[in-house]
């Protein structure tokens, strides 16, 4: 089945965040510092209040104070908490380079952008750090960890301590990944309009409407009921839309202050500061093996960047404690704060950065041990849970093991690099996996029959791009029996029934299961309808009653039928809202989707250059409720991990504290040209306790394992290990 | 083509706008009433001033329709569409040439609309995603990328169809690698690449007008 | 970004009068370059003269070679029969830079007046000579993987990114331009310059001056050539560094050579001394990689760019072999 919102994408009728046209609408435009660290002295906004067009320069010194702010990072009154985010505009200190200190807001972008120019500020400034490797030993374990032992970021450990030291095969390695930023192809944007002094709409590139009108409603002191967030269209994300940001605030203060709605768009640049990046990690890892491949421990520890005021913790360290049956497990997490802005989960997340380390280890250790890889694998594959000591709900890595090696051609694969060539090009094969959890929430849904037969679903989940929209379409008309062109499904606005926060690859897991349960009590509810008013159907069953072009029938009856027009008008409506809930089986069974990446890869062996010719990505994700749009998921994440494995590298002059890398020319991300042919497997077999649909989740696994794959490959193609992401040619000429 | 030939004078000809901030602010100095008072009437003078020696007349005939407008210079041709004219289609993802959402033909040719100012395309016509559809039937194109998914979160996909139109017309869709090559200009970070490759190969191989 | 005043220009002369008596003034064509410094605030021009409704953009024959014109588009010179016929490197060249829909916009003129990439000169809150004189040089002891390894200075330590200029400087092209006191030709090699004490300028023209043509002249190089361009990805990006290369071979024996480096000086780098060693040499790897060590003479690395001295040879040799082989 196509995207049910396909035609809107081709057309240009998608409306985005900033595309909203209001009546008066005015433009806001951010300044940000040009220090690091420190406290602003002064702020010349008169120049630019005077610049034509500008409605009003708002900075600390005469920002309206929300109600419900809370200042910026630990609160001496809750010391235990990870800290609250930035509140722009509310006091004079410097966090990190380009942090917010002003808005500007004119009545048209091109006077709203030169004024921004306009304002100069004076610092009193600080030493900043900015430098991960420079403040490793100042690294600390999370706040959350010391409150709980039993938290995901708390040390680990199984059998003894960093048994590896002790073993007869053993491996050392560090591995560091850079700070790499999400940049979804649409700018981080906001429309903020105060319909009434109490009332507030934003048009938001969100990944979750509840979530951001929680967020807004708080901080103004506003019942939820009068903040409404509208995100139909957000174009990507892939994470960096999962927190609220200070440009938000910007512009809901602004809008406020100039009583009229602003549109307010980031820069390329801005989106490297003040929203969220994959963090700067460094990673060490130590095993041990015994001569026939069996993995005797790991250690596996991992120092991450965080700022000053919020602890980011990701689950870095989580897929080494449960792929593999090491009998002795330590992992260690630590964070450094710096003076940065808060990263943010980046698709994958943490799992992503732990996978490159971990699978490019098994790579190392495979090597050292005179084994294929993938064998390797095999032999120290888990049949249970070693982390919780409980069966998988399901697990199919074996078979994706098997498709994928086939489809690569993984026999051609030599166990001594550098054994194939094709003229001036090495070639390698690599593989590298990758899991995650498969996770599942609470969620509503409502479903209505209208009068013309066609049945309304509504949910306030977002659809940043994998199909949300096309998949509840789909699980709706199964459900009803009825065809998908006669299901409309609508996204993207608090107002709509509650669910979560588009990540974390959960959507289809959870709101999926609201769709289907919201479909089946319409059902039960049309026939109770249909029973009062038609005797043919006083004592049907419901799995009989089937739905038809305007009435409903009955199987078996060929007589029996109730119109769609006189059972909405007979009831006054037919809205049902249902809350799905996630069983108790969470408890019995350790539940995750699995995926596995083959890449061949080419390496120039004078210049270095490394061209993927060949990916193959295999999961086991459960039930797939579309092919099509789920097979481009799991390609992109492929893509995605392409840019992670040879490009993407945001660099920081710490002397500086600013970003040298500041646009798309800087900071490479994957291009046509970069992308081979991409296949894609997947096992497609239901998850029975995930929920009744079967499954497990895609996002996150489509990229989790891809990096680590093609850095063994570029391994087997040179005998160099490159341990430090991007290999870009200059680590291998 | 552009048919205009005008003289050599500057089209915004006020020669002192350039001090005009200078100016106005003097306003600031005669005046010993209460400072608001002055701001509000320095703004309300400012407006006047400022629309009248800011912009300047550009005719464009745009998705086929003639347009006589006004504009700063500083408007470039992205900013125009989607803040002047409402054709919100045409996407900003970079704004410096660097993804390529922002593509739309100008005279025929794909262009970064983002990169050129506005008035620099007196007289010439330009096509954004927003006609190019015939009425209510899509595009070869346009179908294509419904029928091979091609794209995910849609924000890239007006330029990539800009793109691959035109890619097809100048005979570069050829091969996959000449496809790769010649829509390498346009940015996906979802990564719908290969079912992009797709959908212009259809289109390609099917033979139908672009 | 500033307002600024803009004048549509259809005769060559007010135009050049306009920018020659008015330090602020900026010609502009394609803009891929100039809009993008303009709205980083790194260029502030108060007024600019529209010349793309001046008529320069035939590419034809004349005395022994091809006049392109400098408002000849990017595109439509990789796409001319003539160019590709007779001046294949240069297409190459052409077709290596930027993206299709910038190589629709981007004019000759304009891609050999691009400004460097350096990050320090991109950003207007670090210090930067060629910016703004006098302020130092942020790569010197910055983040310098992409500068120069050869003809720097302590003041400048930015490279130049045009690919087309690559090829042009390996070609001997004469620069054609008309200023305030006429007419004059310029050759390539000397259009450029190096940053000396006066990064801020990037070219040998005087102010006012426009370029109307670059003159290619015919030679023997219309088989064995190759454009070498090694970059961060496959394509749409600037080179690490890049290799124009060009041979006439005859049985087997280099007979004439032409070499050029880009993304290695503040100009399109060419490699005299290597083209020497190659003449009269047979065309094996070996002749190559000598000429390789011949062309790397000099050269000094930055913290980060060390690489360059290795990527460097390997590129020539790449280059020669592919050239060779074409």
């Amino acid at each position: 089945m196509n995207r049910v919102d396909g035609r809107q994408k081709v057309t240009g009728a998608a409306k985005y965040a900033a595309e909203y046209e209001l009546p008066n609408l005015a433009y806001g435009v951010l300044v940000g510092s040009t220090i690091t660290k420190g406290r602003l002295t002064s702020i010349d906004t008169k120049t630019a209040e005077r610049a034509p067009g500008v409605l009003a320069v708002i900075t600390h010194l005469n920002a309206p104070k929300a109600p419900g702010t809370k200042p910026t990072g630990k609160d001496p009154s809750q010391p235990q908490t990870v800290g609250n985010a930035l509140q722009v505009f509310m006091d004079d200190k410097i966090r990190f380079n380009d942090q917010p200190i002003a808005v500007v807001v004119a009545n048209t972008l091109e006077r709203a952008r030169f004024a921004a120019r306009l304002v100069k500020a004076q610092y009193a400034k600080e030493k900043h750090q900015t430098n991960l490797e420079a403040n490793k030993a100042n690294a600390f374990l999370p706040t959350q960890a010391k409150k709980n032992p039993k938290s995901p970021a708390a040390d680990y450990q199984r059998g003894q301590v960093d048994a590896y030291k002790t073993g007869a095969l053993k491996l050392e390695s560090e591995y560091v990944i850079p700070t790499e930023v999400h940049h979804p192809m649409e700018l981080q944007a906001i429309t903020a309009h105060w319909e009434a002094p109490d009332r507030l709409t934003l048009y938001d590139k969100t990944q979750g409407t509840m979530a951001t009108r929680r967020d807004f409603a708080r901080q103004w002191g506003l019942p939820e009921e009068n903040v409404k967030v509208i995100a139909t269209y957000v174009g990507g994300a892939f994470g960096n839309a999962l927190h609220s940001w200070p440009h938000e605030s910007a512009a809901i203060i602004a809008a406020k202050v100039v009583n009229r709605p602003v549109r307010l768009m980031l820069t390329r640049e801005q989106m490297f500061t003040m929203v969220g990046y994959r963090p700067h990690t460094w990673q060490k890892i130590g095993m041990s093996a015994t001569p026939d491949g069996k993995i005797t421990a790991i250690t596996h520890e991992s120092i991450g960047q965080t700022s000053t005021y919020e602890e980011f913790v990701e689950a870095t360290l989580g897929q080494t404690k449960m792929m593999y049956q090491s009998p002795n497990l330590t992992t260690r997490y630590r964070l450094a704060a710096l003076d940065v802005g808060s990263p943010i989960w980046m698709r994958g997340p943490g799992e992503a950065t732990g996978a490159f380390a971990l699978e490019s280890a098994m790579d190392e250790m495979a090597f050292l041990l005179n084994i294929d890889p993938m064998e390797f694998r095999l032999r120290n594959y888990t049949d249970q849970d070693p982390e919780k000591n409980r069966p998988w709900s399901s697990k199919f890595l074996k078979e994706c093991y098997q498709a994928g090696a086939q489809r690569v051609g993984w026999n051609k694969r030599q166990l001594k690099p550098g054994a194939l060539r094709d003229g001036e090009w090495f070639i390698g094969y690599g593989m590298g996996v990758g899991t995650f959890g498969a996770h599942r929430g609470s969620s509503k849904a409502s479903a209505q029959l209208l009068p013309n037969g066609t049945v309304l679903l509504q949910s306030a989940v977002t659809d940043i791009g994998p199909g949300t929209g096309t998949a509840m379409t789909q699980i709706a008309a199964d459900t009803l029996g009825l065809a998908p062109e006669k299901i409309r499904f609508e996204w993207g606005n608090s107002d709509f029934a509650q669910a979560p926060t588009q990540g974390g690859s959960a959507i289809v897991n959870t709101v999926g299961p609201a769709v289907q349960e919201a479909c089946m009590a319409l059902k039960d509810k049309l026939r109770e309808l249909a029973a009062t008013s038609n005797s043919a159907f006083t004592s049907a069953k419901k799995e009989d009653v089937a739905f038809a072009d305007n009435y409903l029938t009955l199987s078996g009856n060929s007589t029996a039928r109730a119109t769609y027009a006189d059972l909405v008008r007979q009831a006054g409506g037919t809205a049902v809202t249902v809350e799905s809930k996630p069983s108790g089986e969470g408890q019995k069974y350790s539940m995750y989707s699995f995926s596995v990446h083959f890449a061949e890869v080419r390496v120039h062996e004078l210049t270095g250059e490394v061209r993927v010719s060949k990916l193959v990505s295999c999961a086991d994700a459960g039930t797939i409720i579309n092919e099509k749009t789920a097979g481009n998921q799991m390609k992109g994440g492929a893509v995605g991990g392409i840019g992670m494995a040879l490009m993407e590298h945001a660099i920081i002059d710490d002397r500086f504290g600013r970003y040298v890398t500041k646009d798309l020319a800087d900071y490479h991300v994957p291009v046509q040209a970069d992308s081979p042919a991409i296949e894609v497997f997947f096992v497609n077999q239901p998850d029975p306790y995930v929920n009744k649909l079967g499954t497990k989740g895609i996002g996150e696994i489509a990229t989790i394992g891809v990096a680590p794959a093609i850095a063994n490959a570029v391994f087997n193609a040179t005998g160099k290990r490159v341990r430090e992401l991007p290999i870009t040619p200059d680590k291998l000429v | 083509m552009a048919t205009n030939h005008e003289p050599d004078v500057p089209a915004n000809h006020n020669e002192n706008r350039r001090t005009f901030l200078k100016q106005s602010s003097l306003l600031t100095a005669l005046a010993l009433v209460p400072g608001p008072v002055v701001s509000a009437a320095e703004a309300k003078l400012d407006e006047r001033v400022a629309e009248a020696i800011e912009q300047i007349p550009l005719s464009l005939k745009v998705n086929g329709k003639k347009l006589k407008l006004k504009v700063e210079p500083r408007t470039t041709l992205l900013d125009l569409l989607r803040e002047n004219l409402n054709l919100t289609g045409t996407k900003k993802g970079c704004d410096y040439g660097q993804c390529g959402a922002c593509t739309v033909h100008v005279d025929g040719q794909r262009v970064n609309s983002c990169l050129s100012f506005a008035v620099m395309h007196e007289g010439q016509e330009i096509t954004t995603i927003e006609g190019l559809a015939d009425g209510d039937k899509l595009h070869p194109m346009q179908e294509a990328f419904v029928k091979h998914d091609g794209f995910q979160c849609g924000y890239c996909t007006p330029g990539q169809i800009m793109s691959a139109v035109a890619c097809v017309r100048e005979g570069h869709a050829g091969s996959e690698g000449e496809i790769r090559e010649y829509m390498s200009g346009n940015i996906c970070r979802c990564g719908a690449y290969t079912n992009i490759v797709a959908a212009i190969q259809d289109v390609k191989s099917g033979g139908q007008k672009v | 970004m500033n307002q600024f005043q803009y004048v549509r220009a259809t005769k060559p002369q007010a135009a050049i009068e306009a920018v020659a008596k008015d330090a602020n003034a900026r010609f502009i064509a394609g803009g891929t370059n100039l809009v993008d410094l303009m709205k980083r605030g790194v260029m502030t021009p108060q007024k600019l003269v529209d010349i793309n409704r001046l008529d320069f953009r035939k590419i034809e024959r004349q005395n022994n070679g091809l006049r392109i014109g400098a408002l000849a588009l990017n595109s439509t010179v990789a796409d001319d029969k003539q160019v590709r016929e007779r001046q294949p490197l240069l297409a190459l060249a052409l077709n290596a830079g930027a993206s299709p829909q910038l190589r629709n916009m981007a004019t000759v003129g304009g891609n050999m007046l691009q400004r460097t990439r350096c990050a320090y000169f991109y950003d207007v809150t670090m210090p930067c000579n060629k910016r703004q004189p006098g302020t130092g040089c942020g790569a010197l002891e910055g983040i310098n993987r992409m500068h120069a390894i050869f003809g720097f200075s302590d003041k400048c330590i930015a490279v130049h990114p045009s690919d087309m200029s690559v090829a042009l400087v390996a070609l001997d092209a004469t620069v054609q331009v008309s200023g305030p006191k006429g007419n004059r030709s310029i050759p390539f090699a000397d259009f450029h310059r190096l940053p000396g004490d006066t990064p801020e300028k990037d070219t040998n023209l005087e102010p006012g001056e426009l370029i109307t043509a670059v003159d290619v002249p015919d030679g023997p190089f219309t088989k064995h050539v190759h454009y070498q361009k090694v970059r961060e990805r496959a394509s749409y990006a600037f080179a690490l560094l890049s290799v124009a290369a060009a041979l006439d071979i005859e049985n087997g024996t280099i007979k004439a050579a032409r070499l050029a480096m880009g993304g290695v000086a503040h100009k399109p780098w060419r490699l005299t001394a290597a083209e020497q060693v190659l003449v009269g040499k047979p065309a094996t790897e070996e002749t190559f990689r000598q000429a390789a060590t011949v062309a790397m003479q000099g050269a000094k690395s930055f913290k980060h760019n060390e690489y360059k001295l290795r990527l460097g040879p390997n590129a020539i040799v790449q280059a020669l072999k592919t050239a060779a082989a074409a």
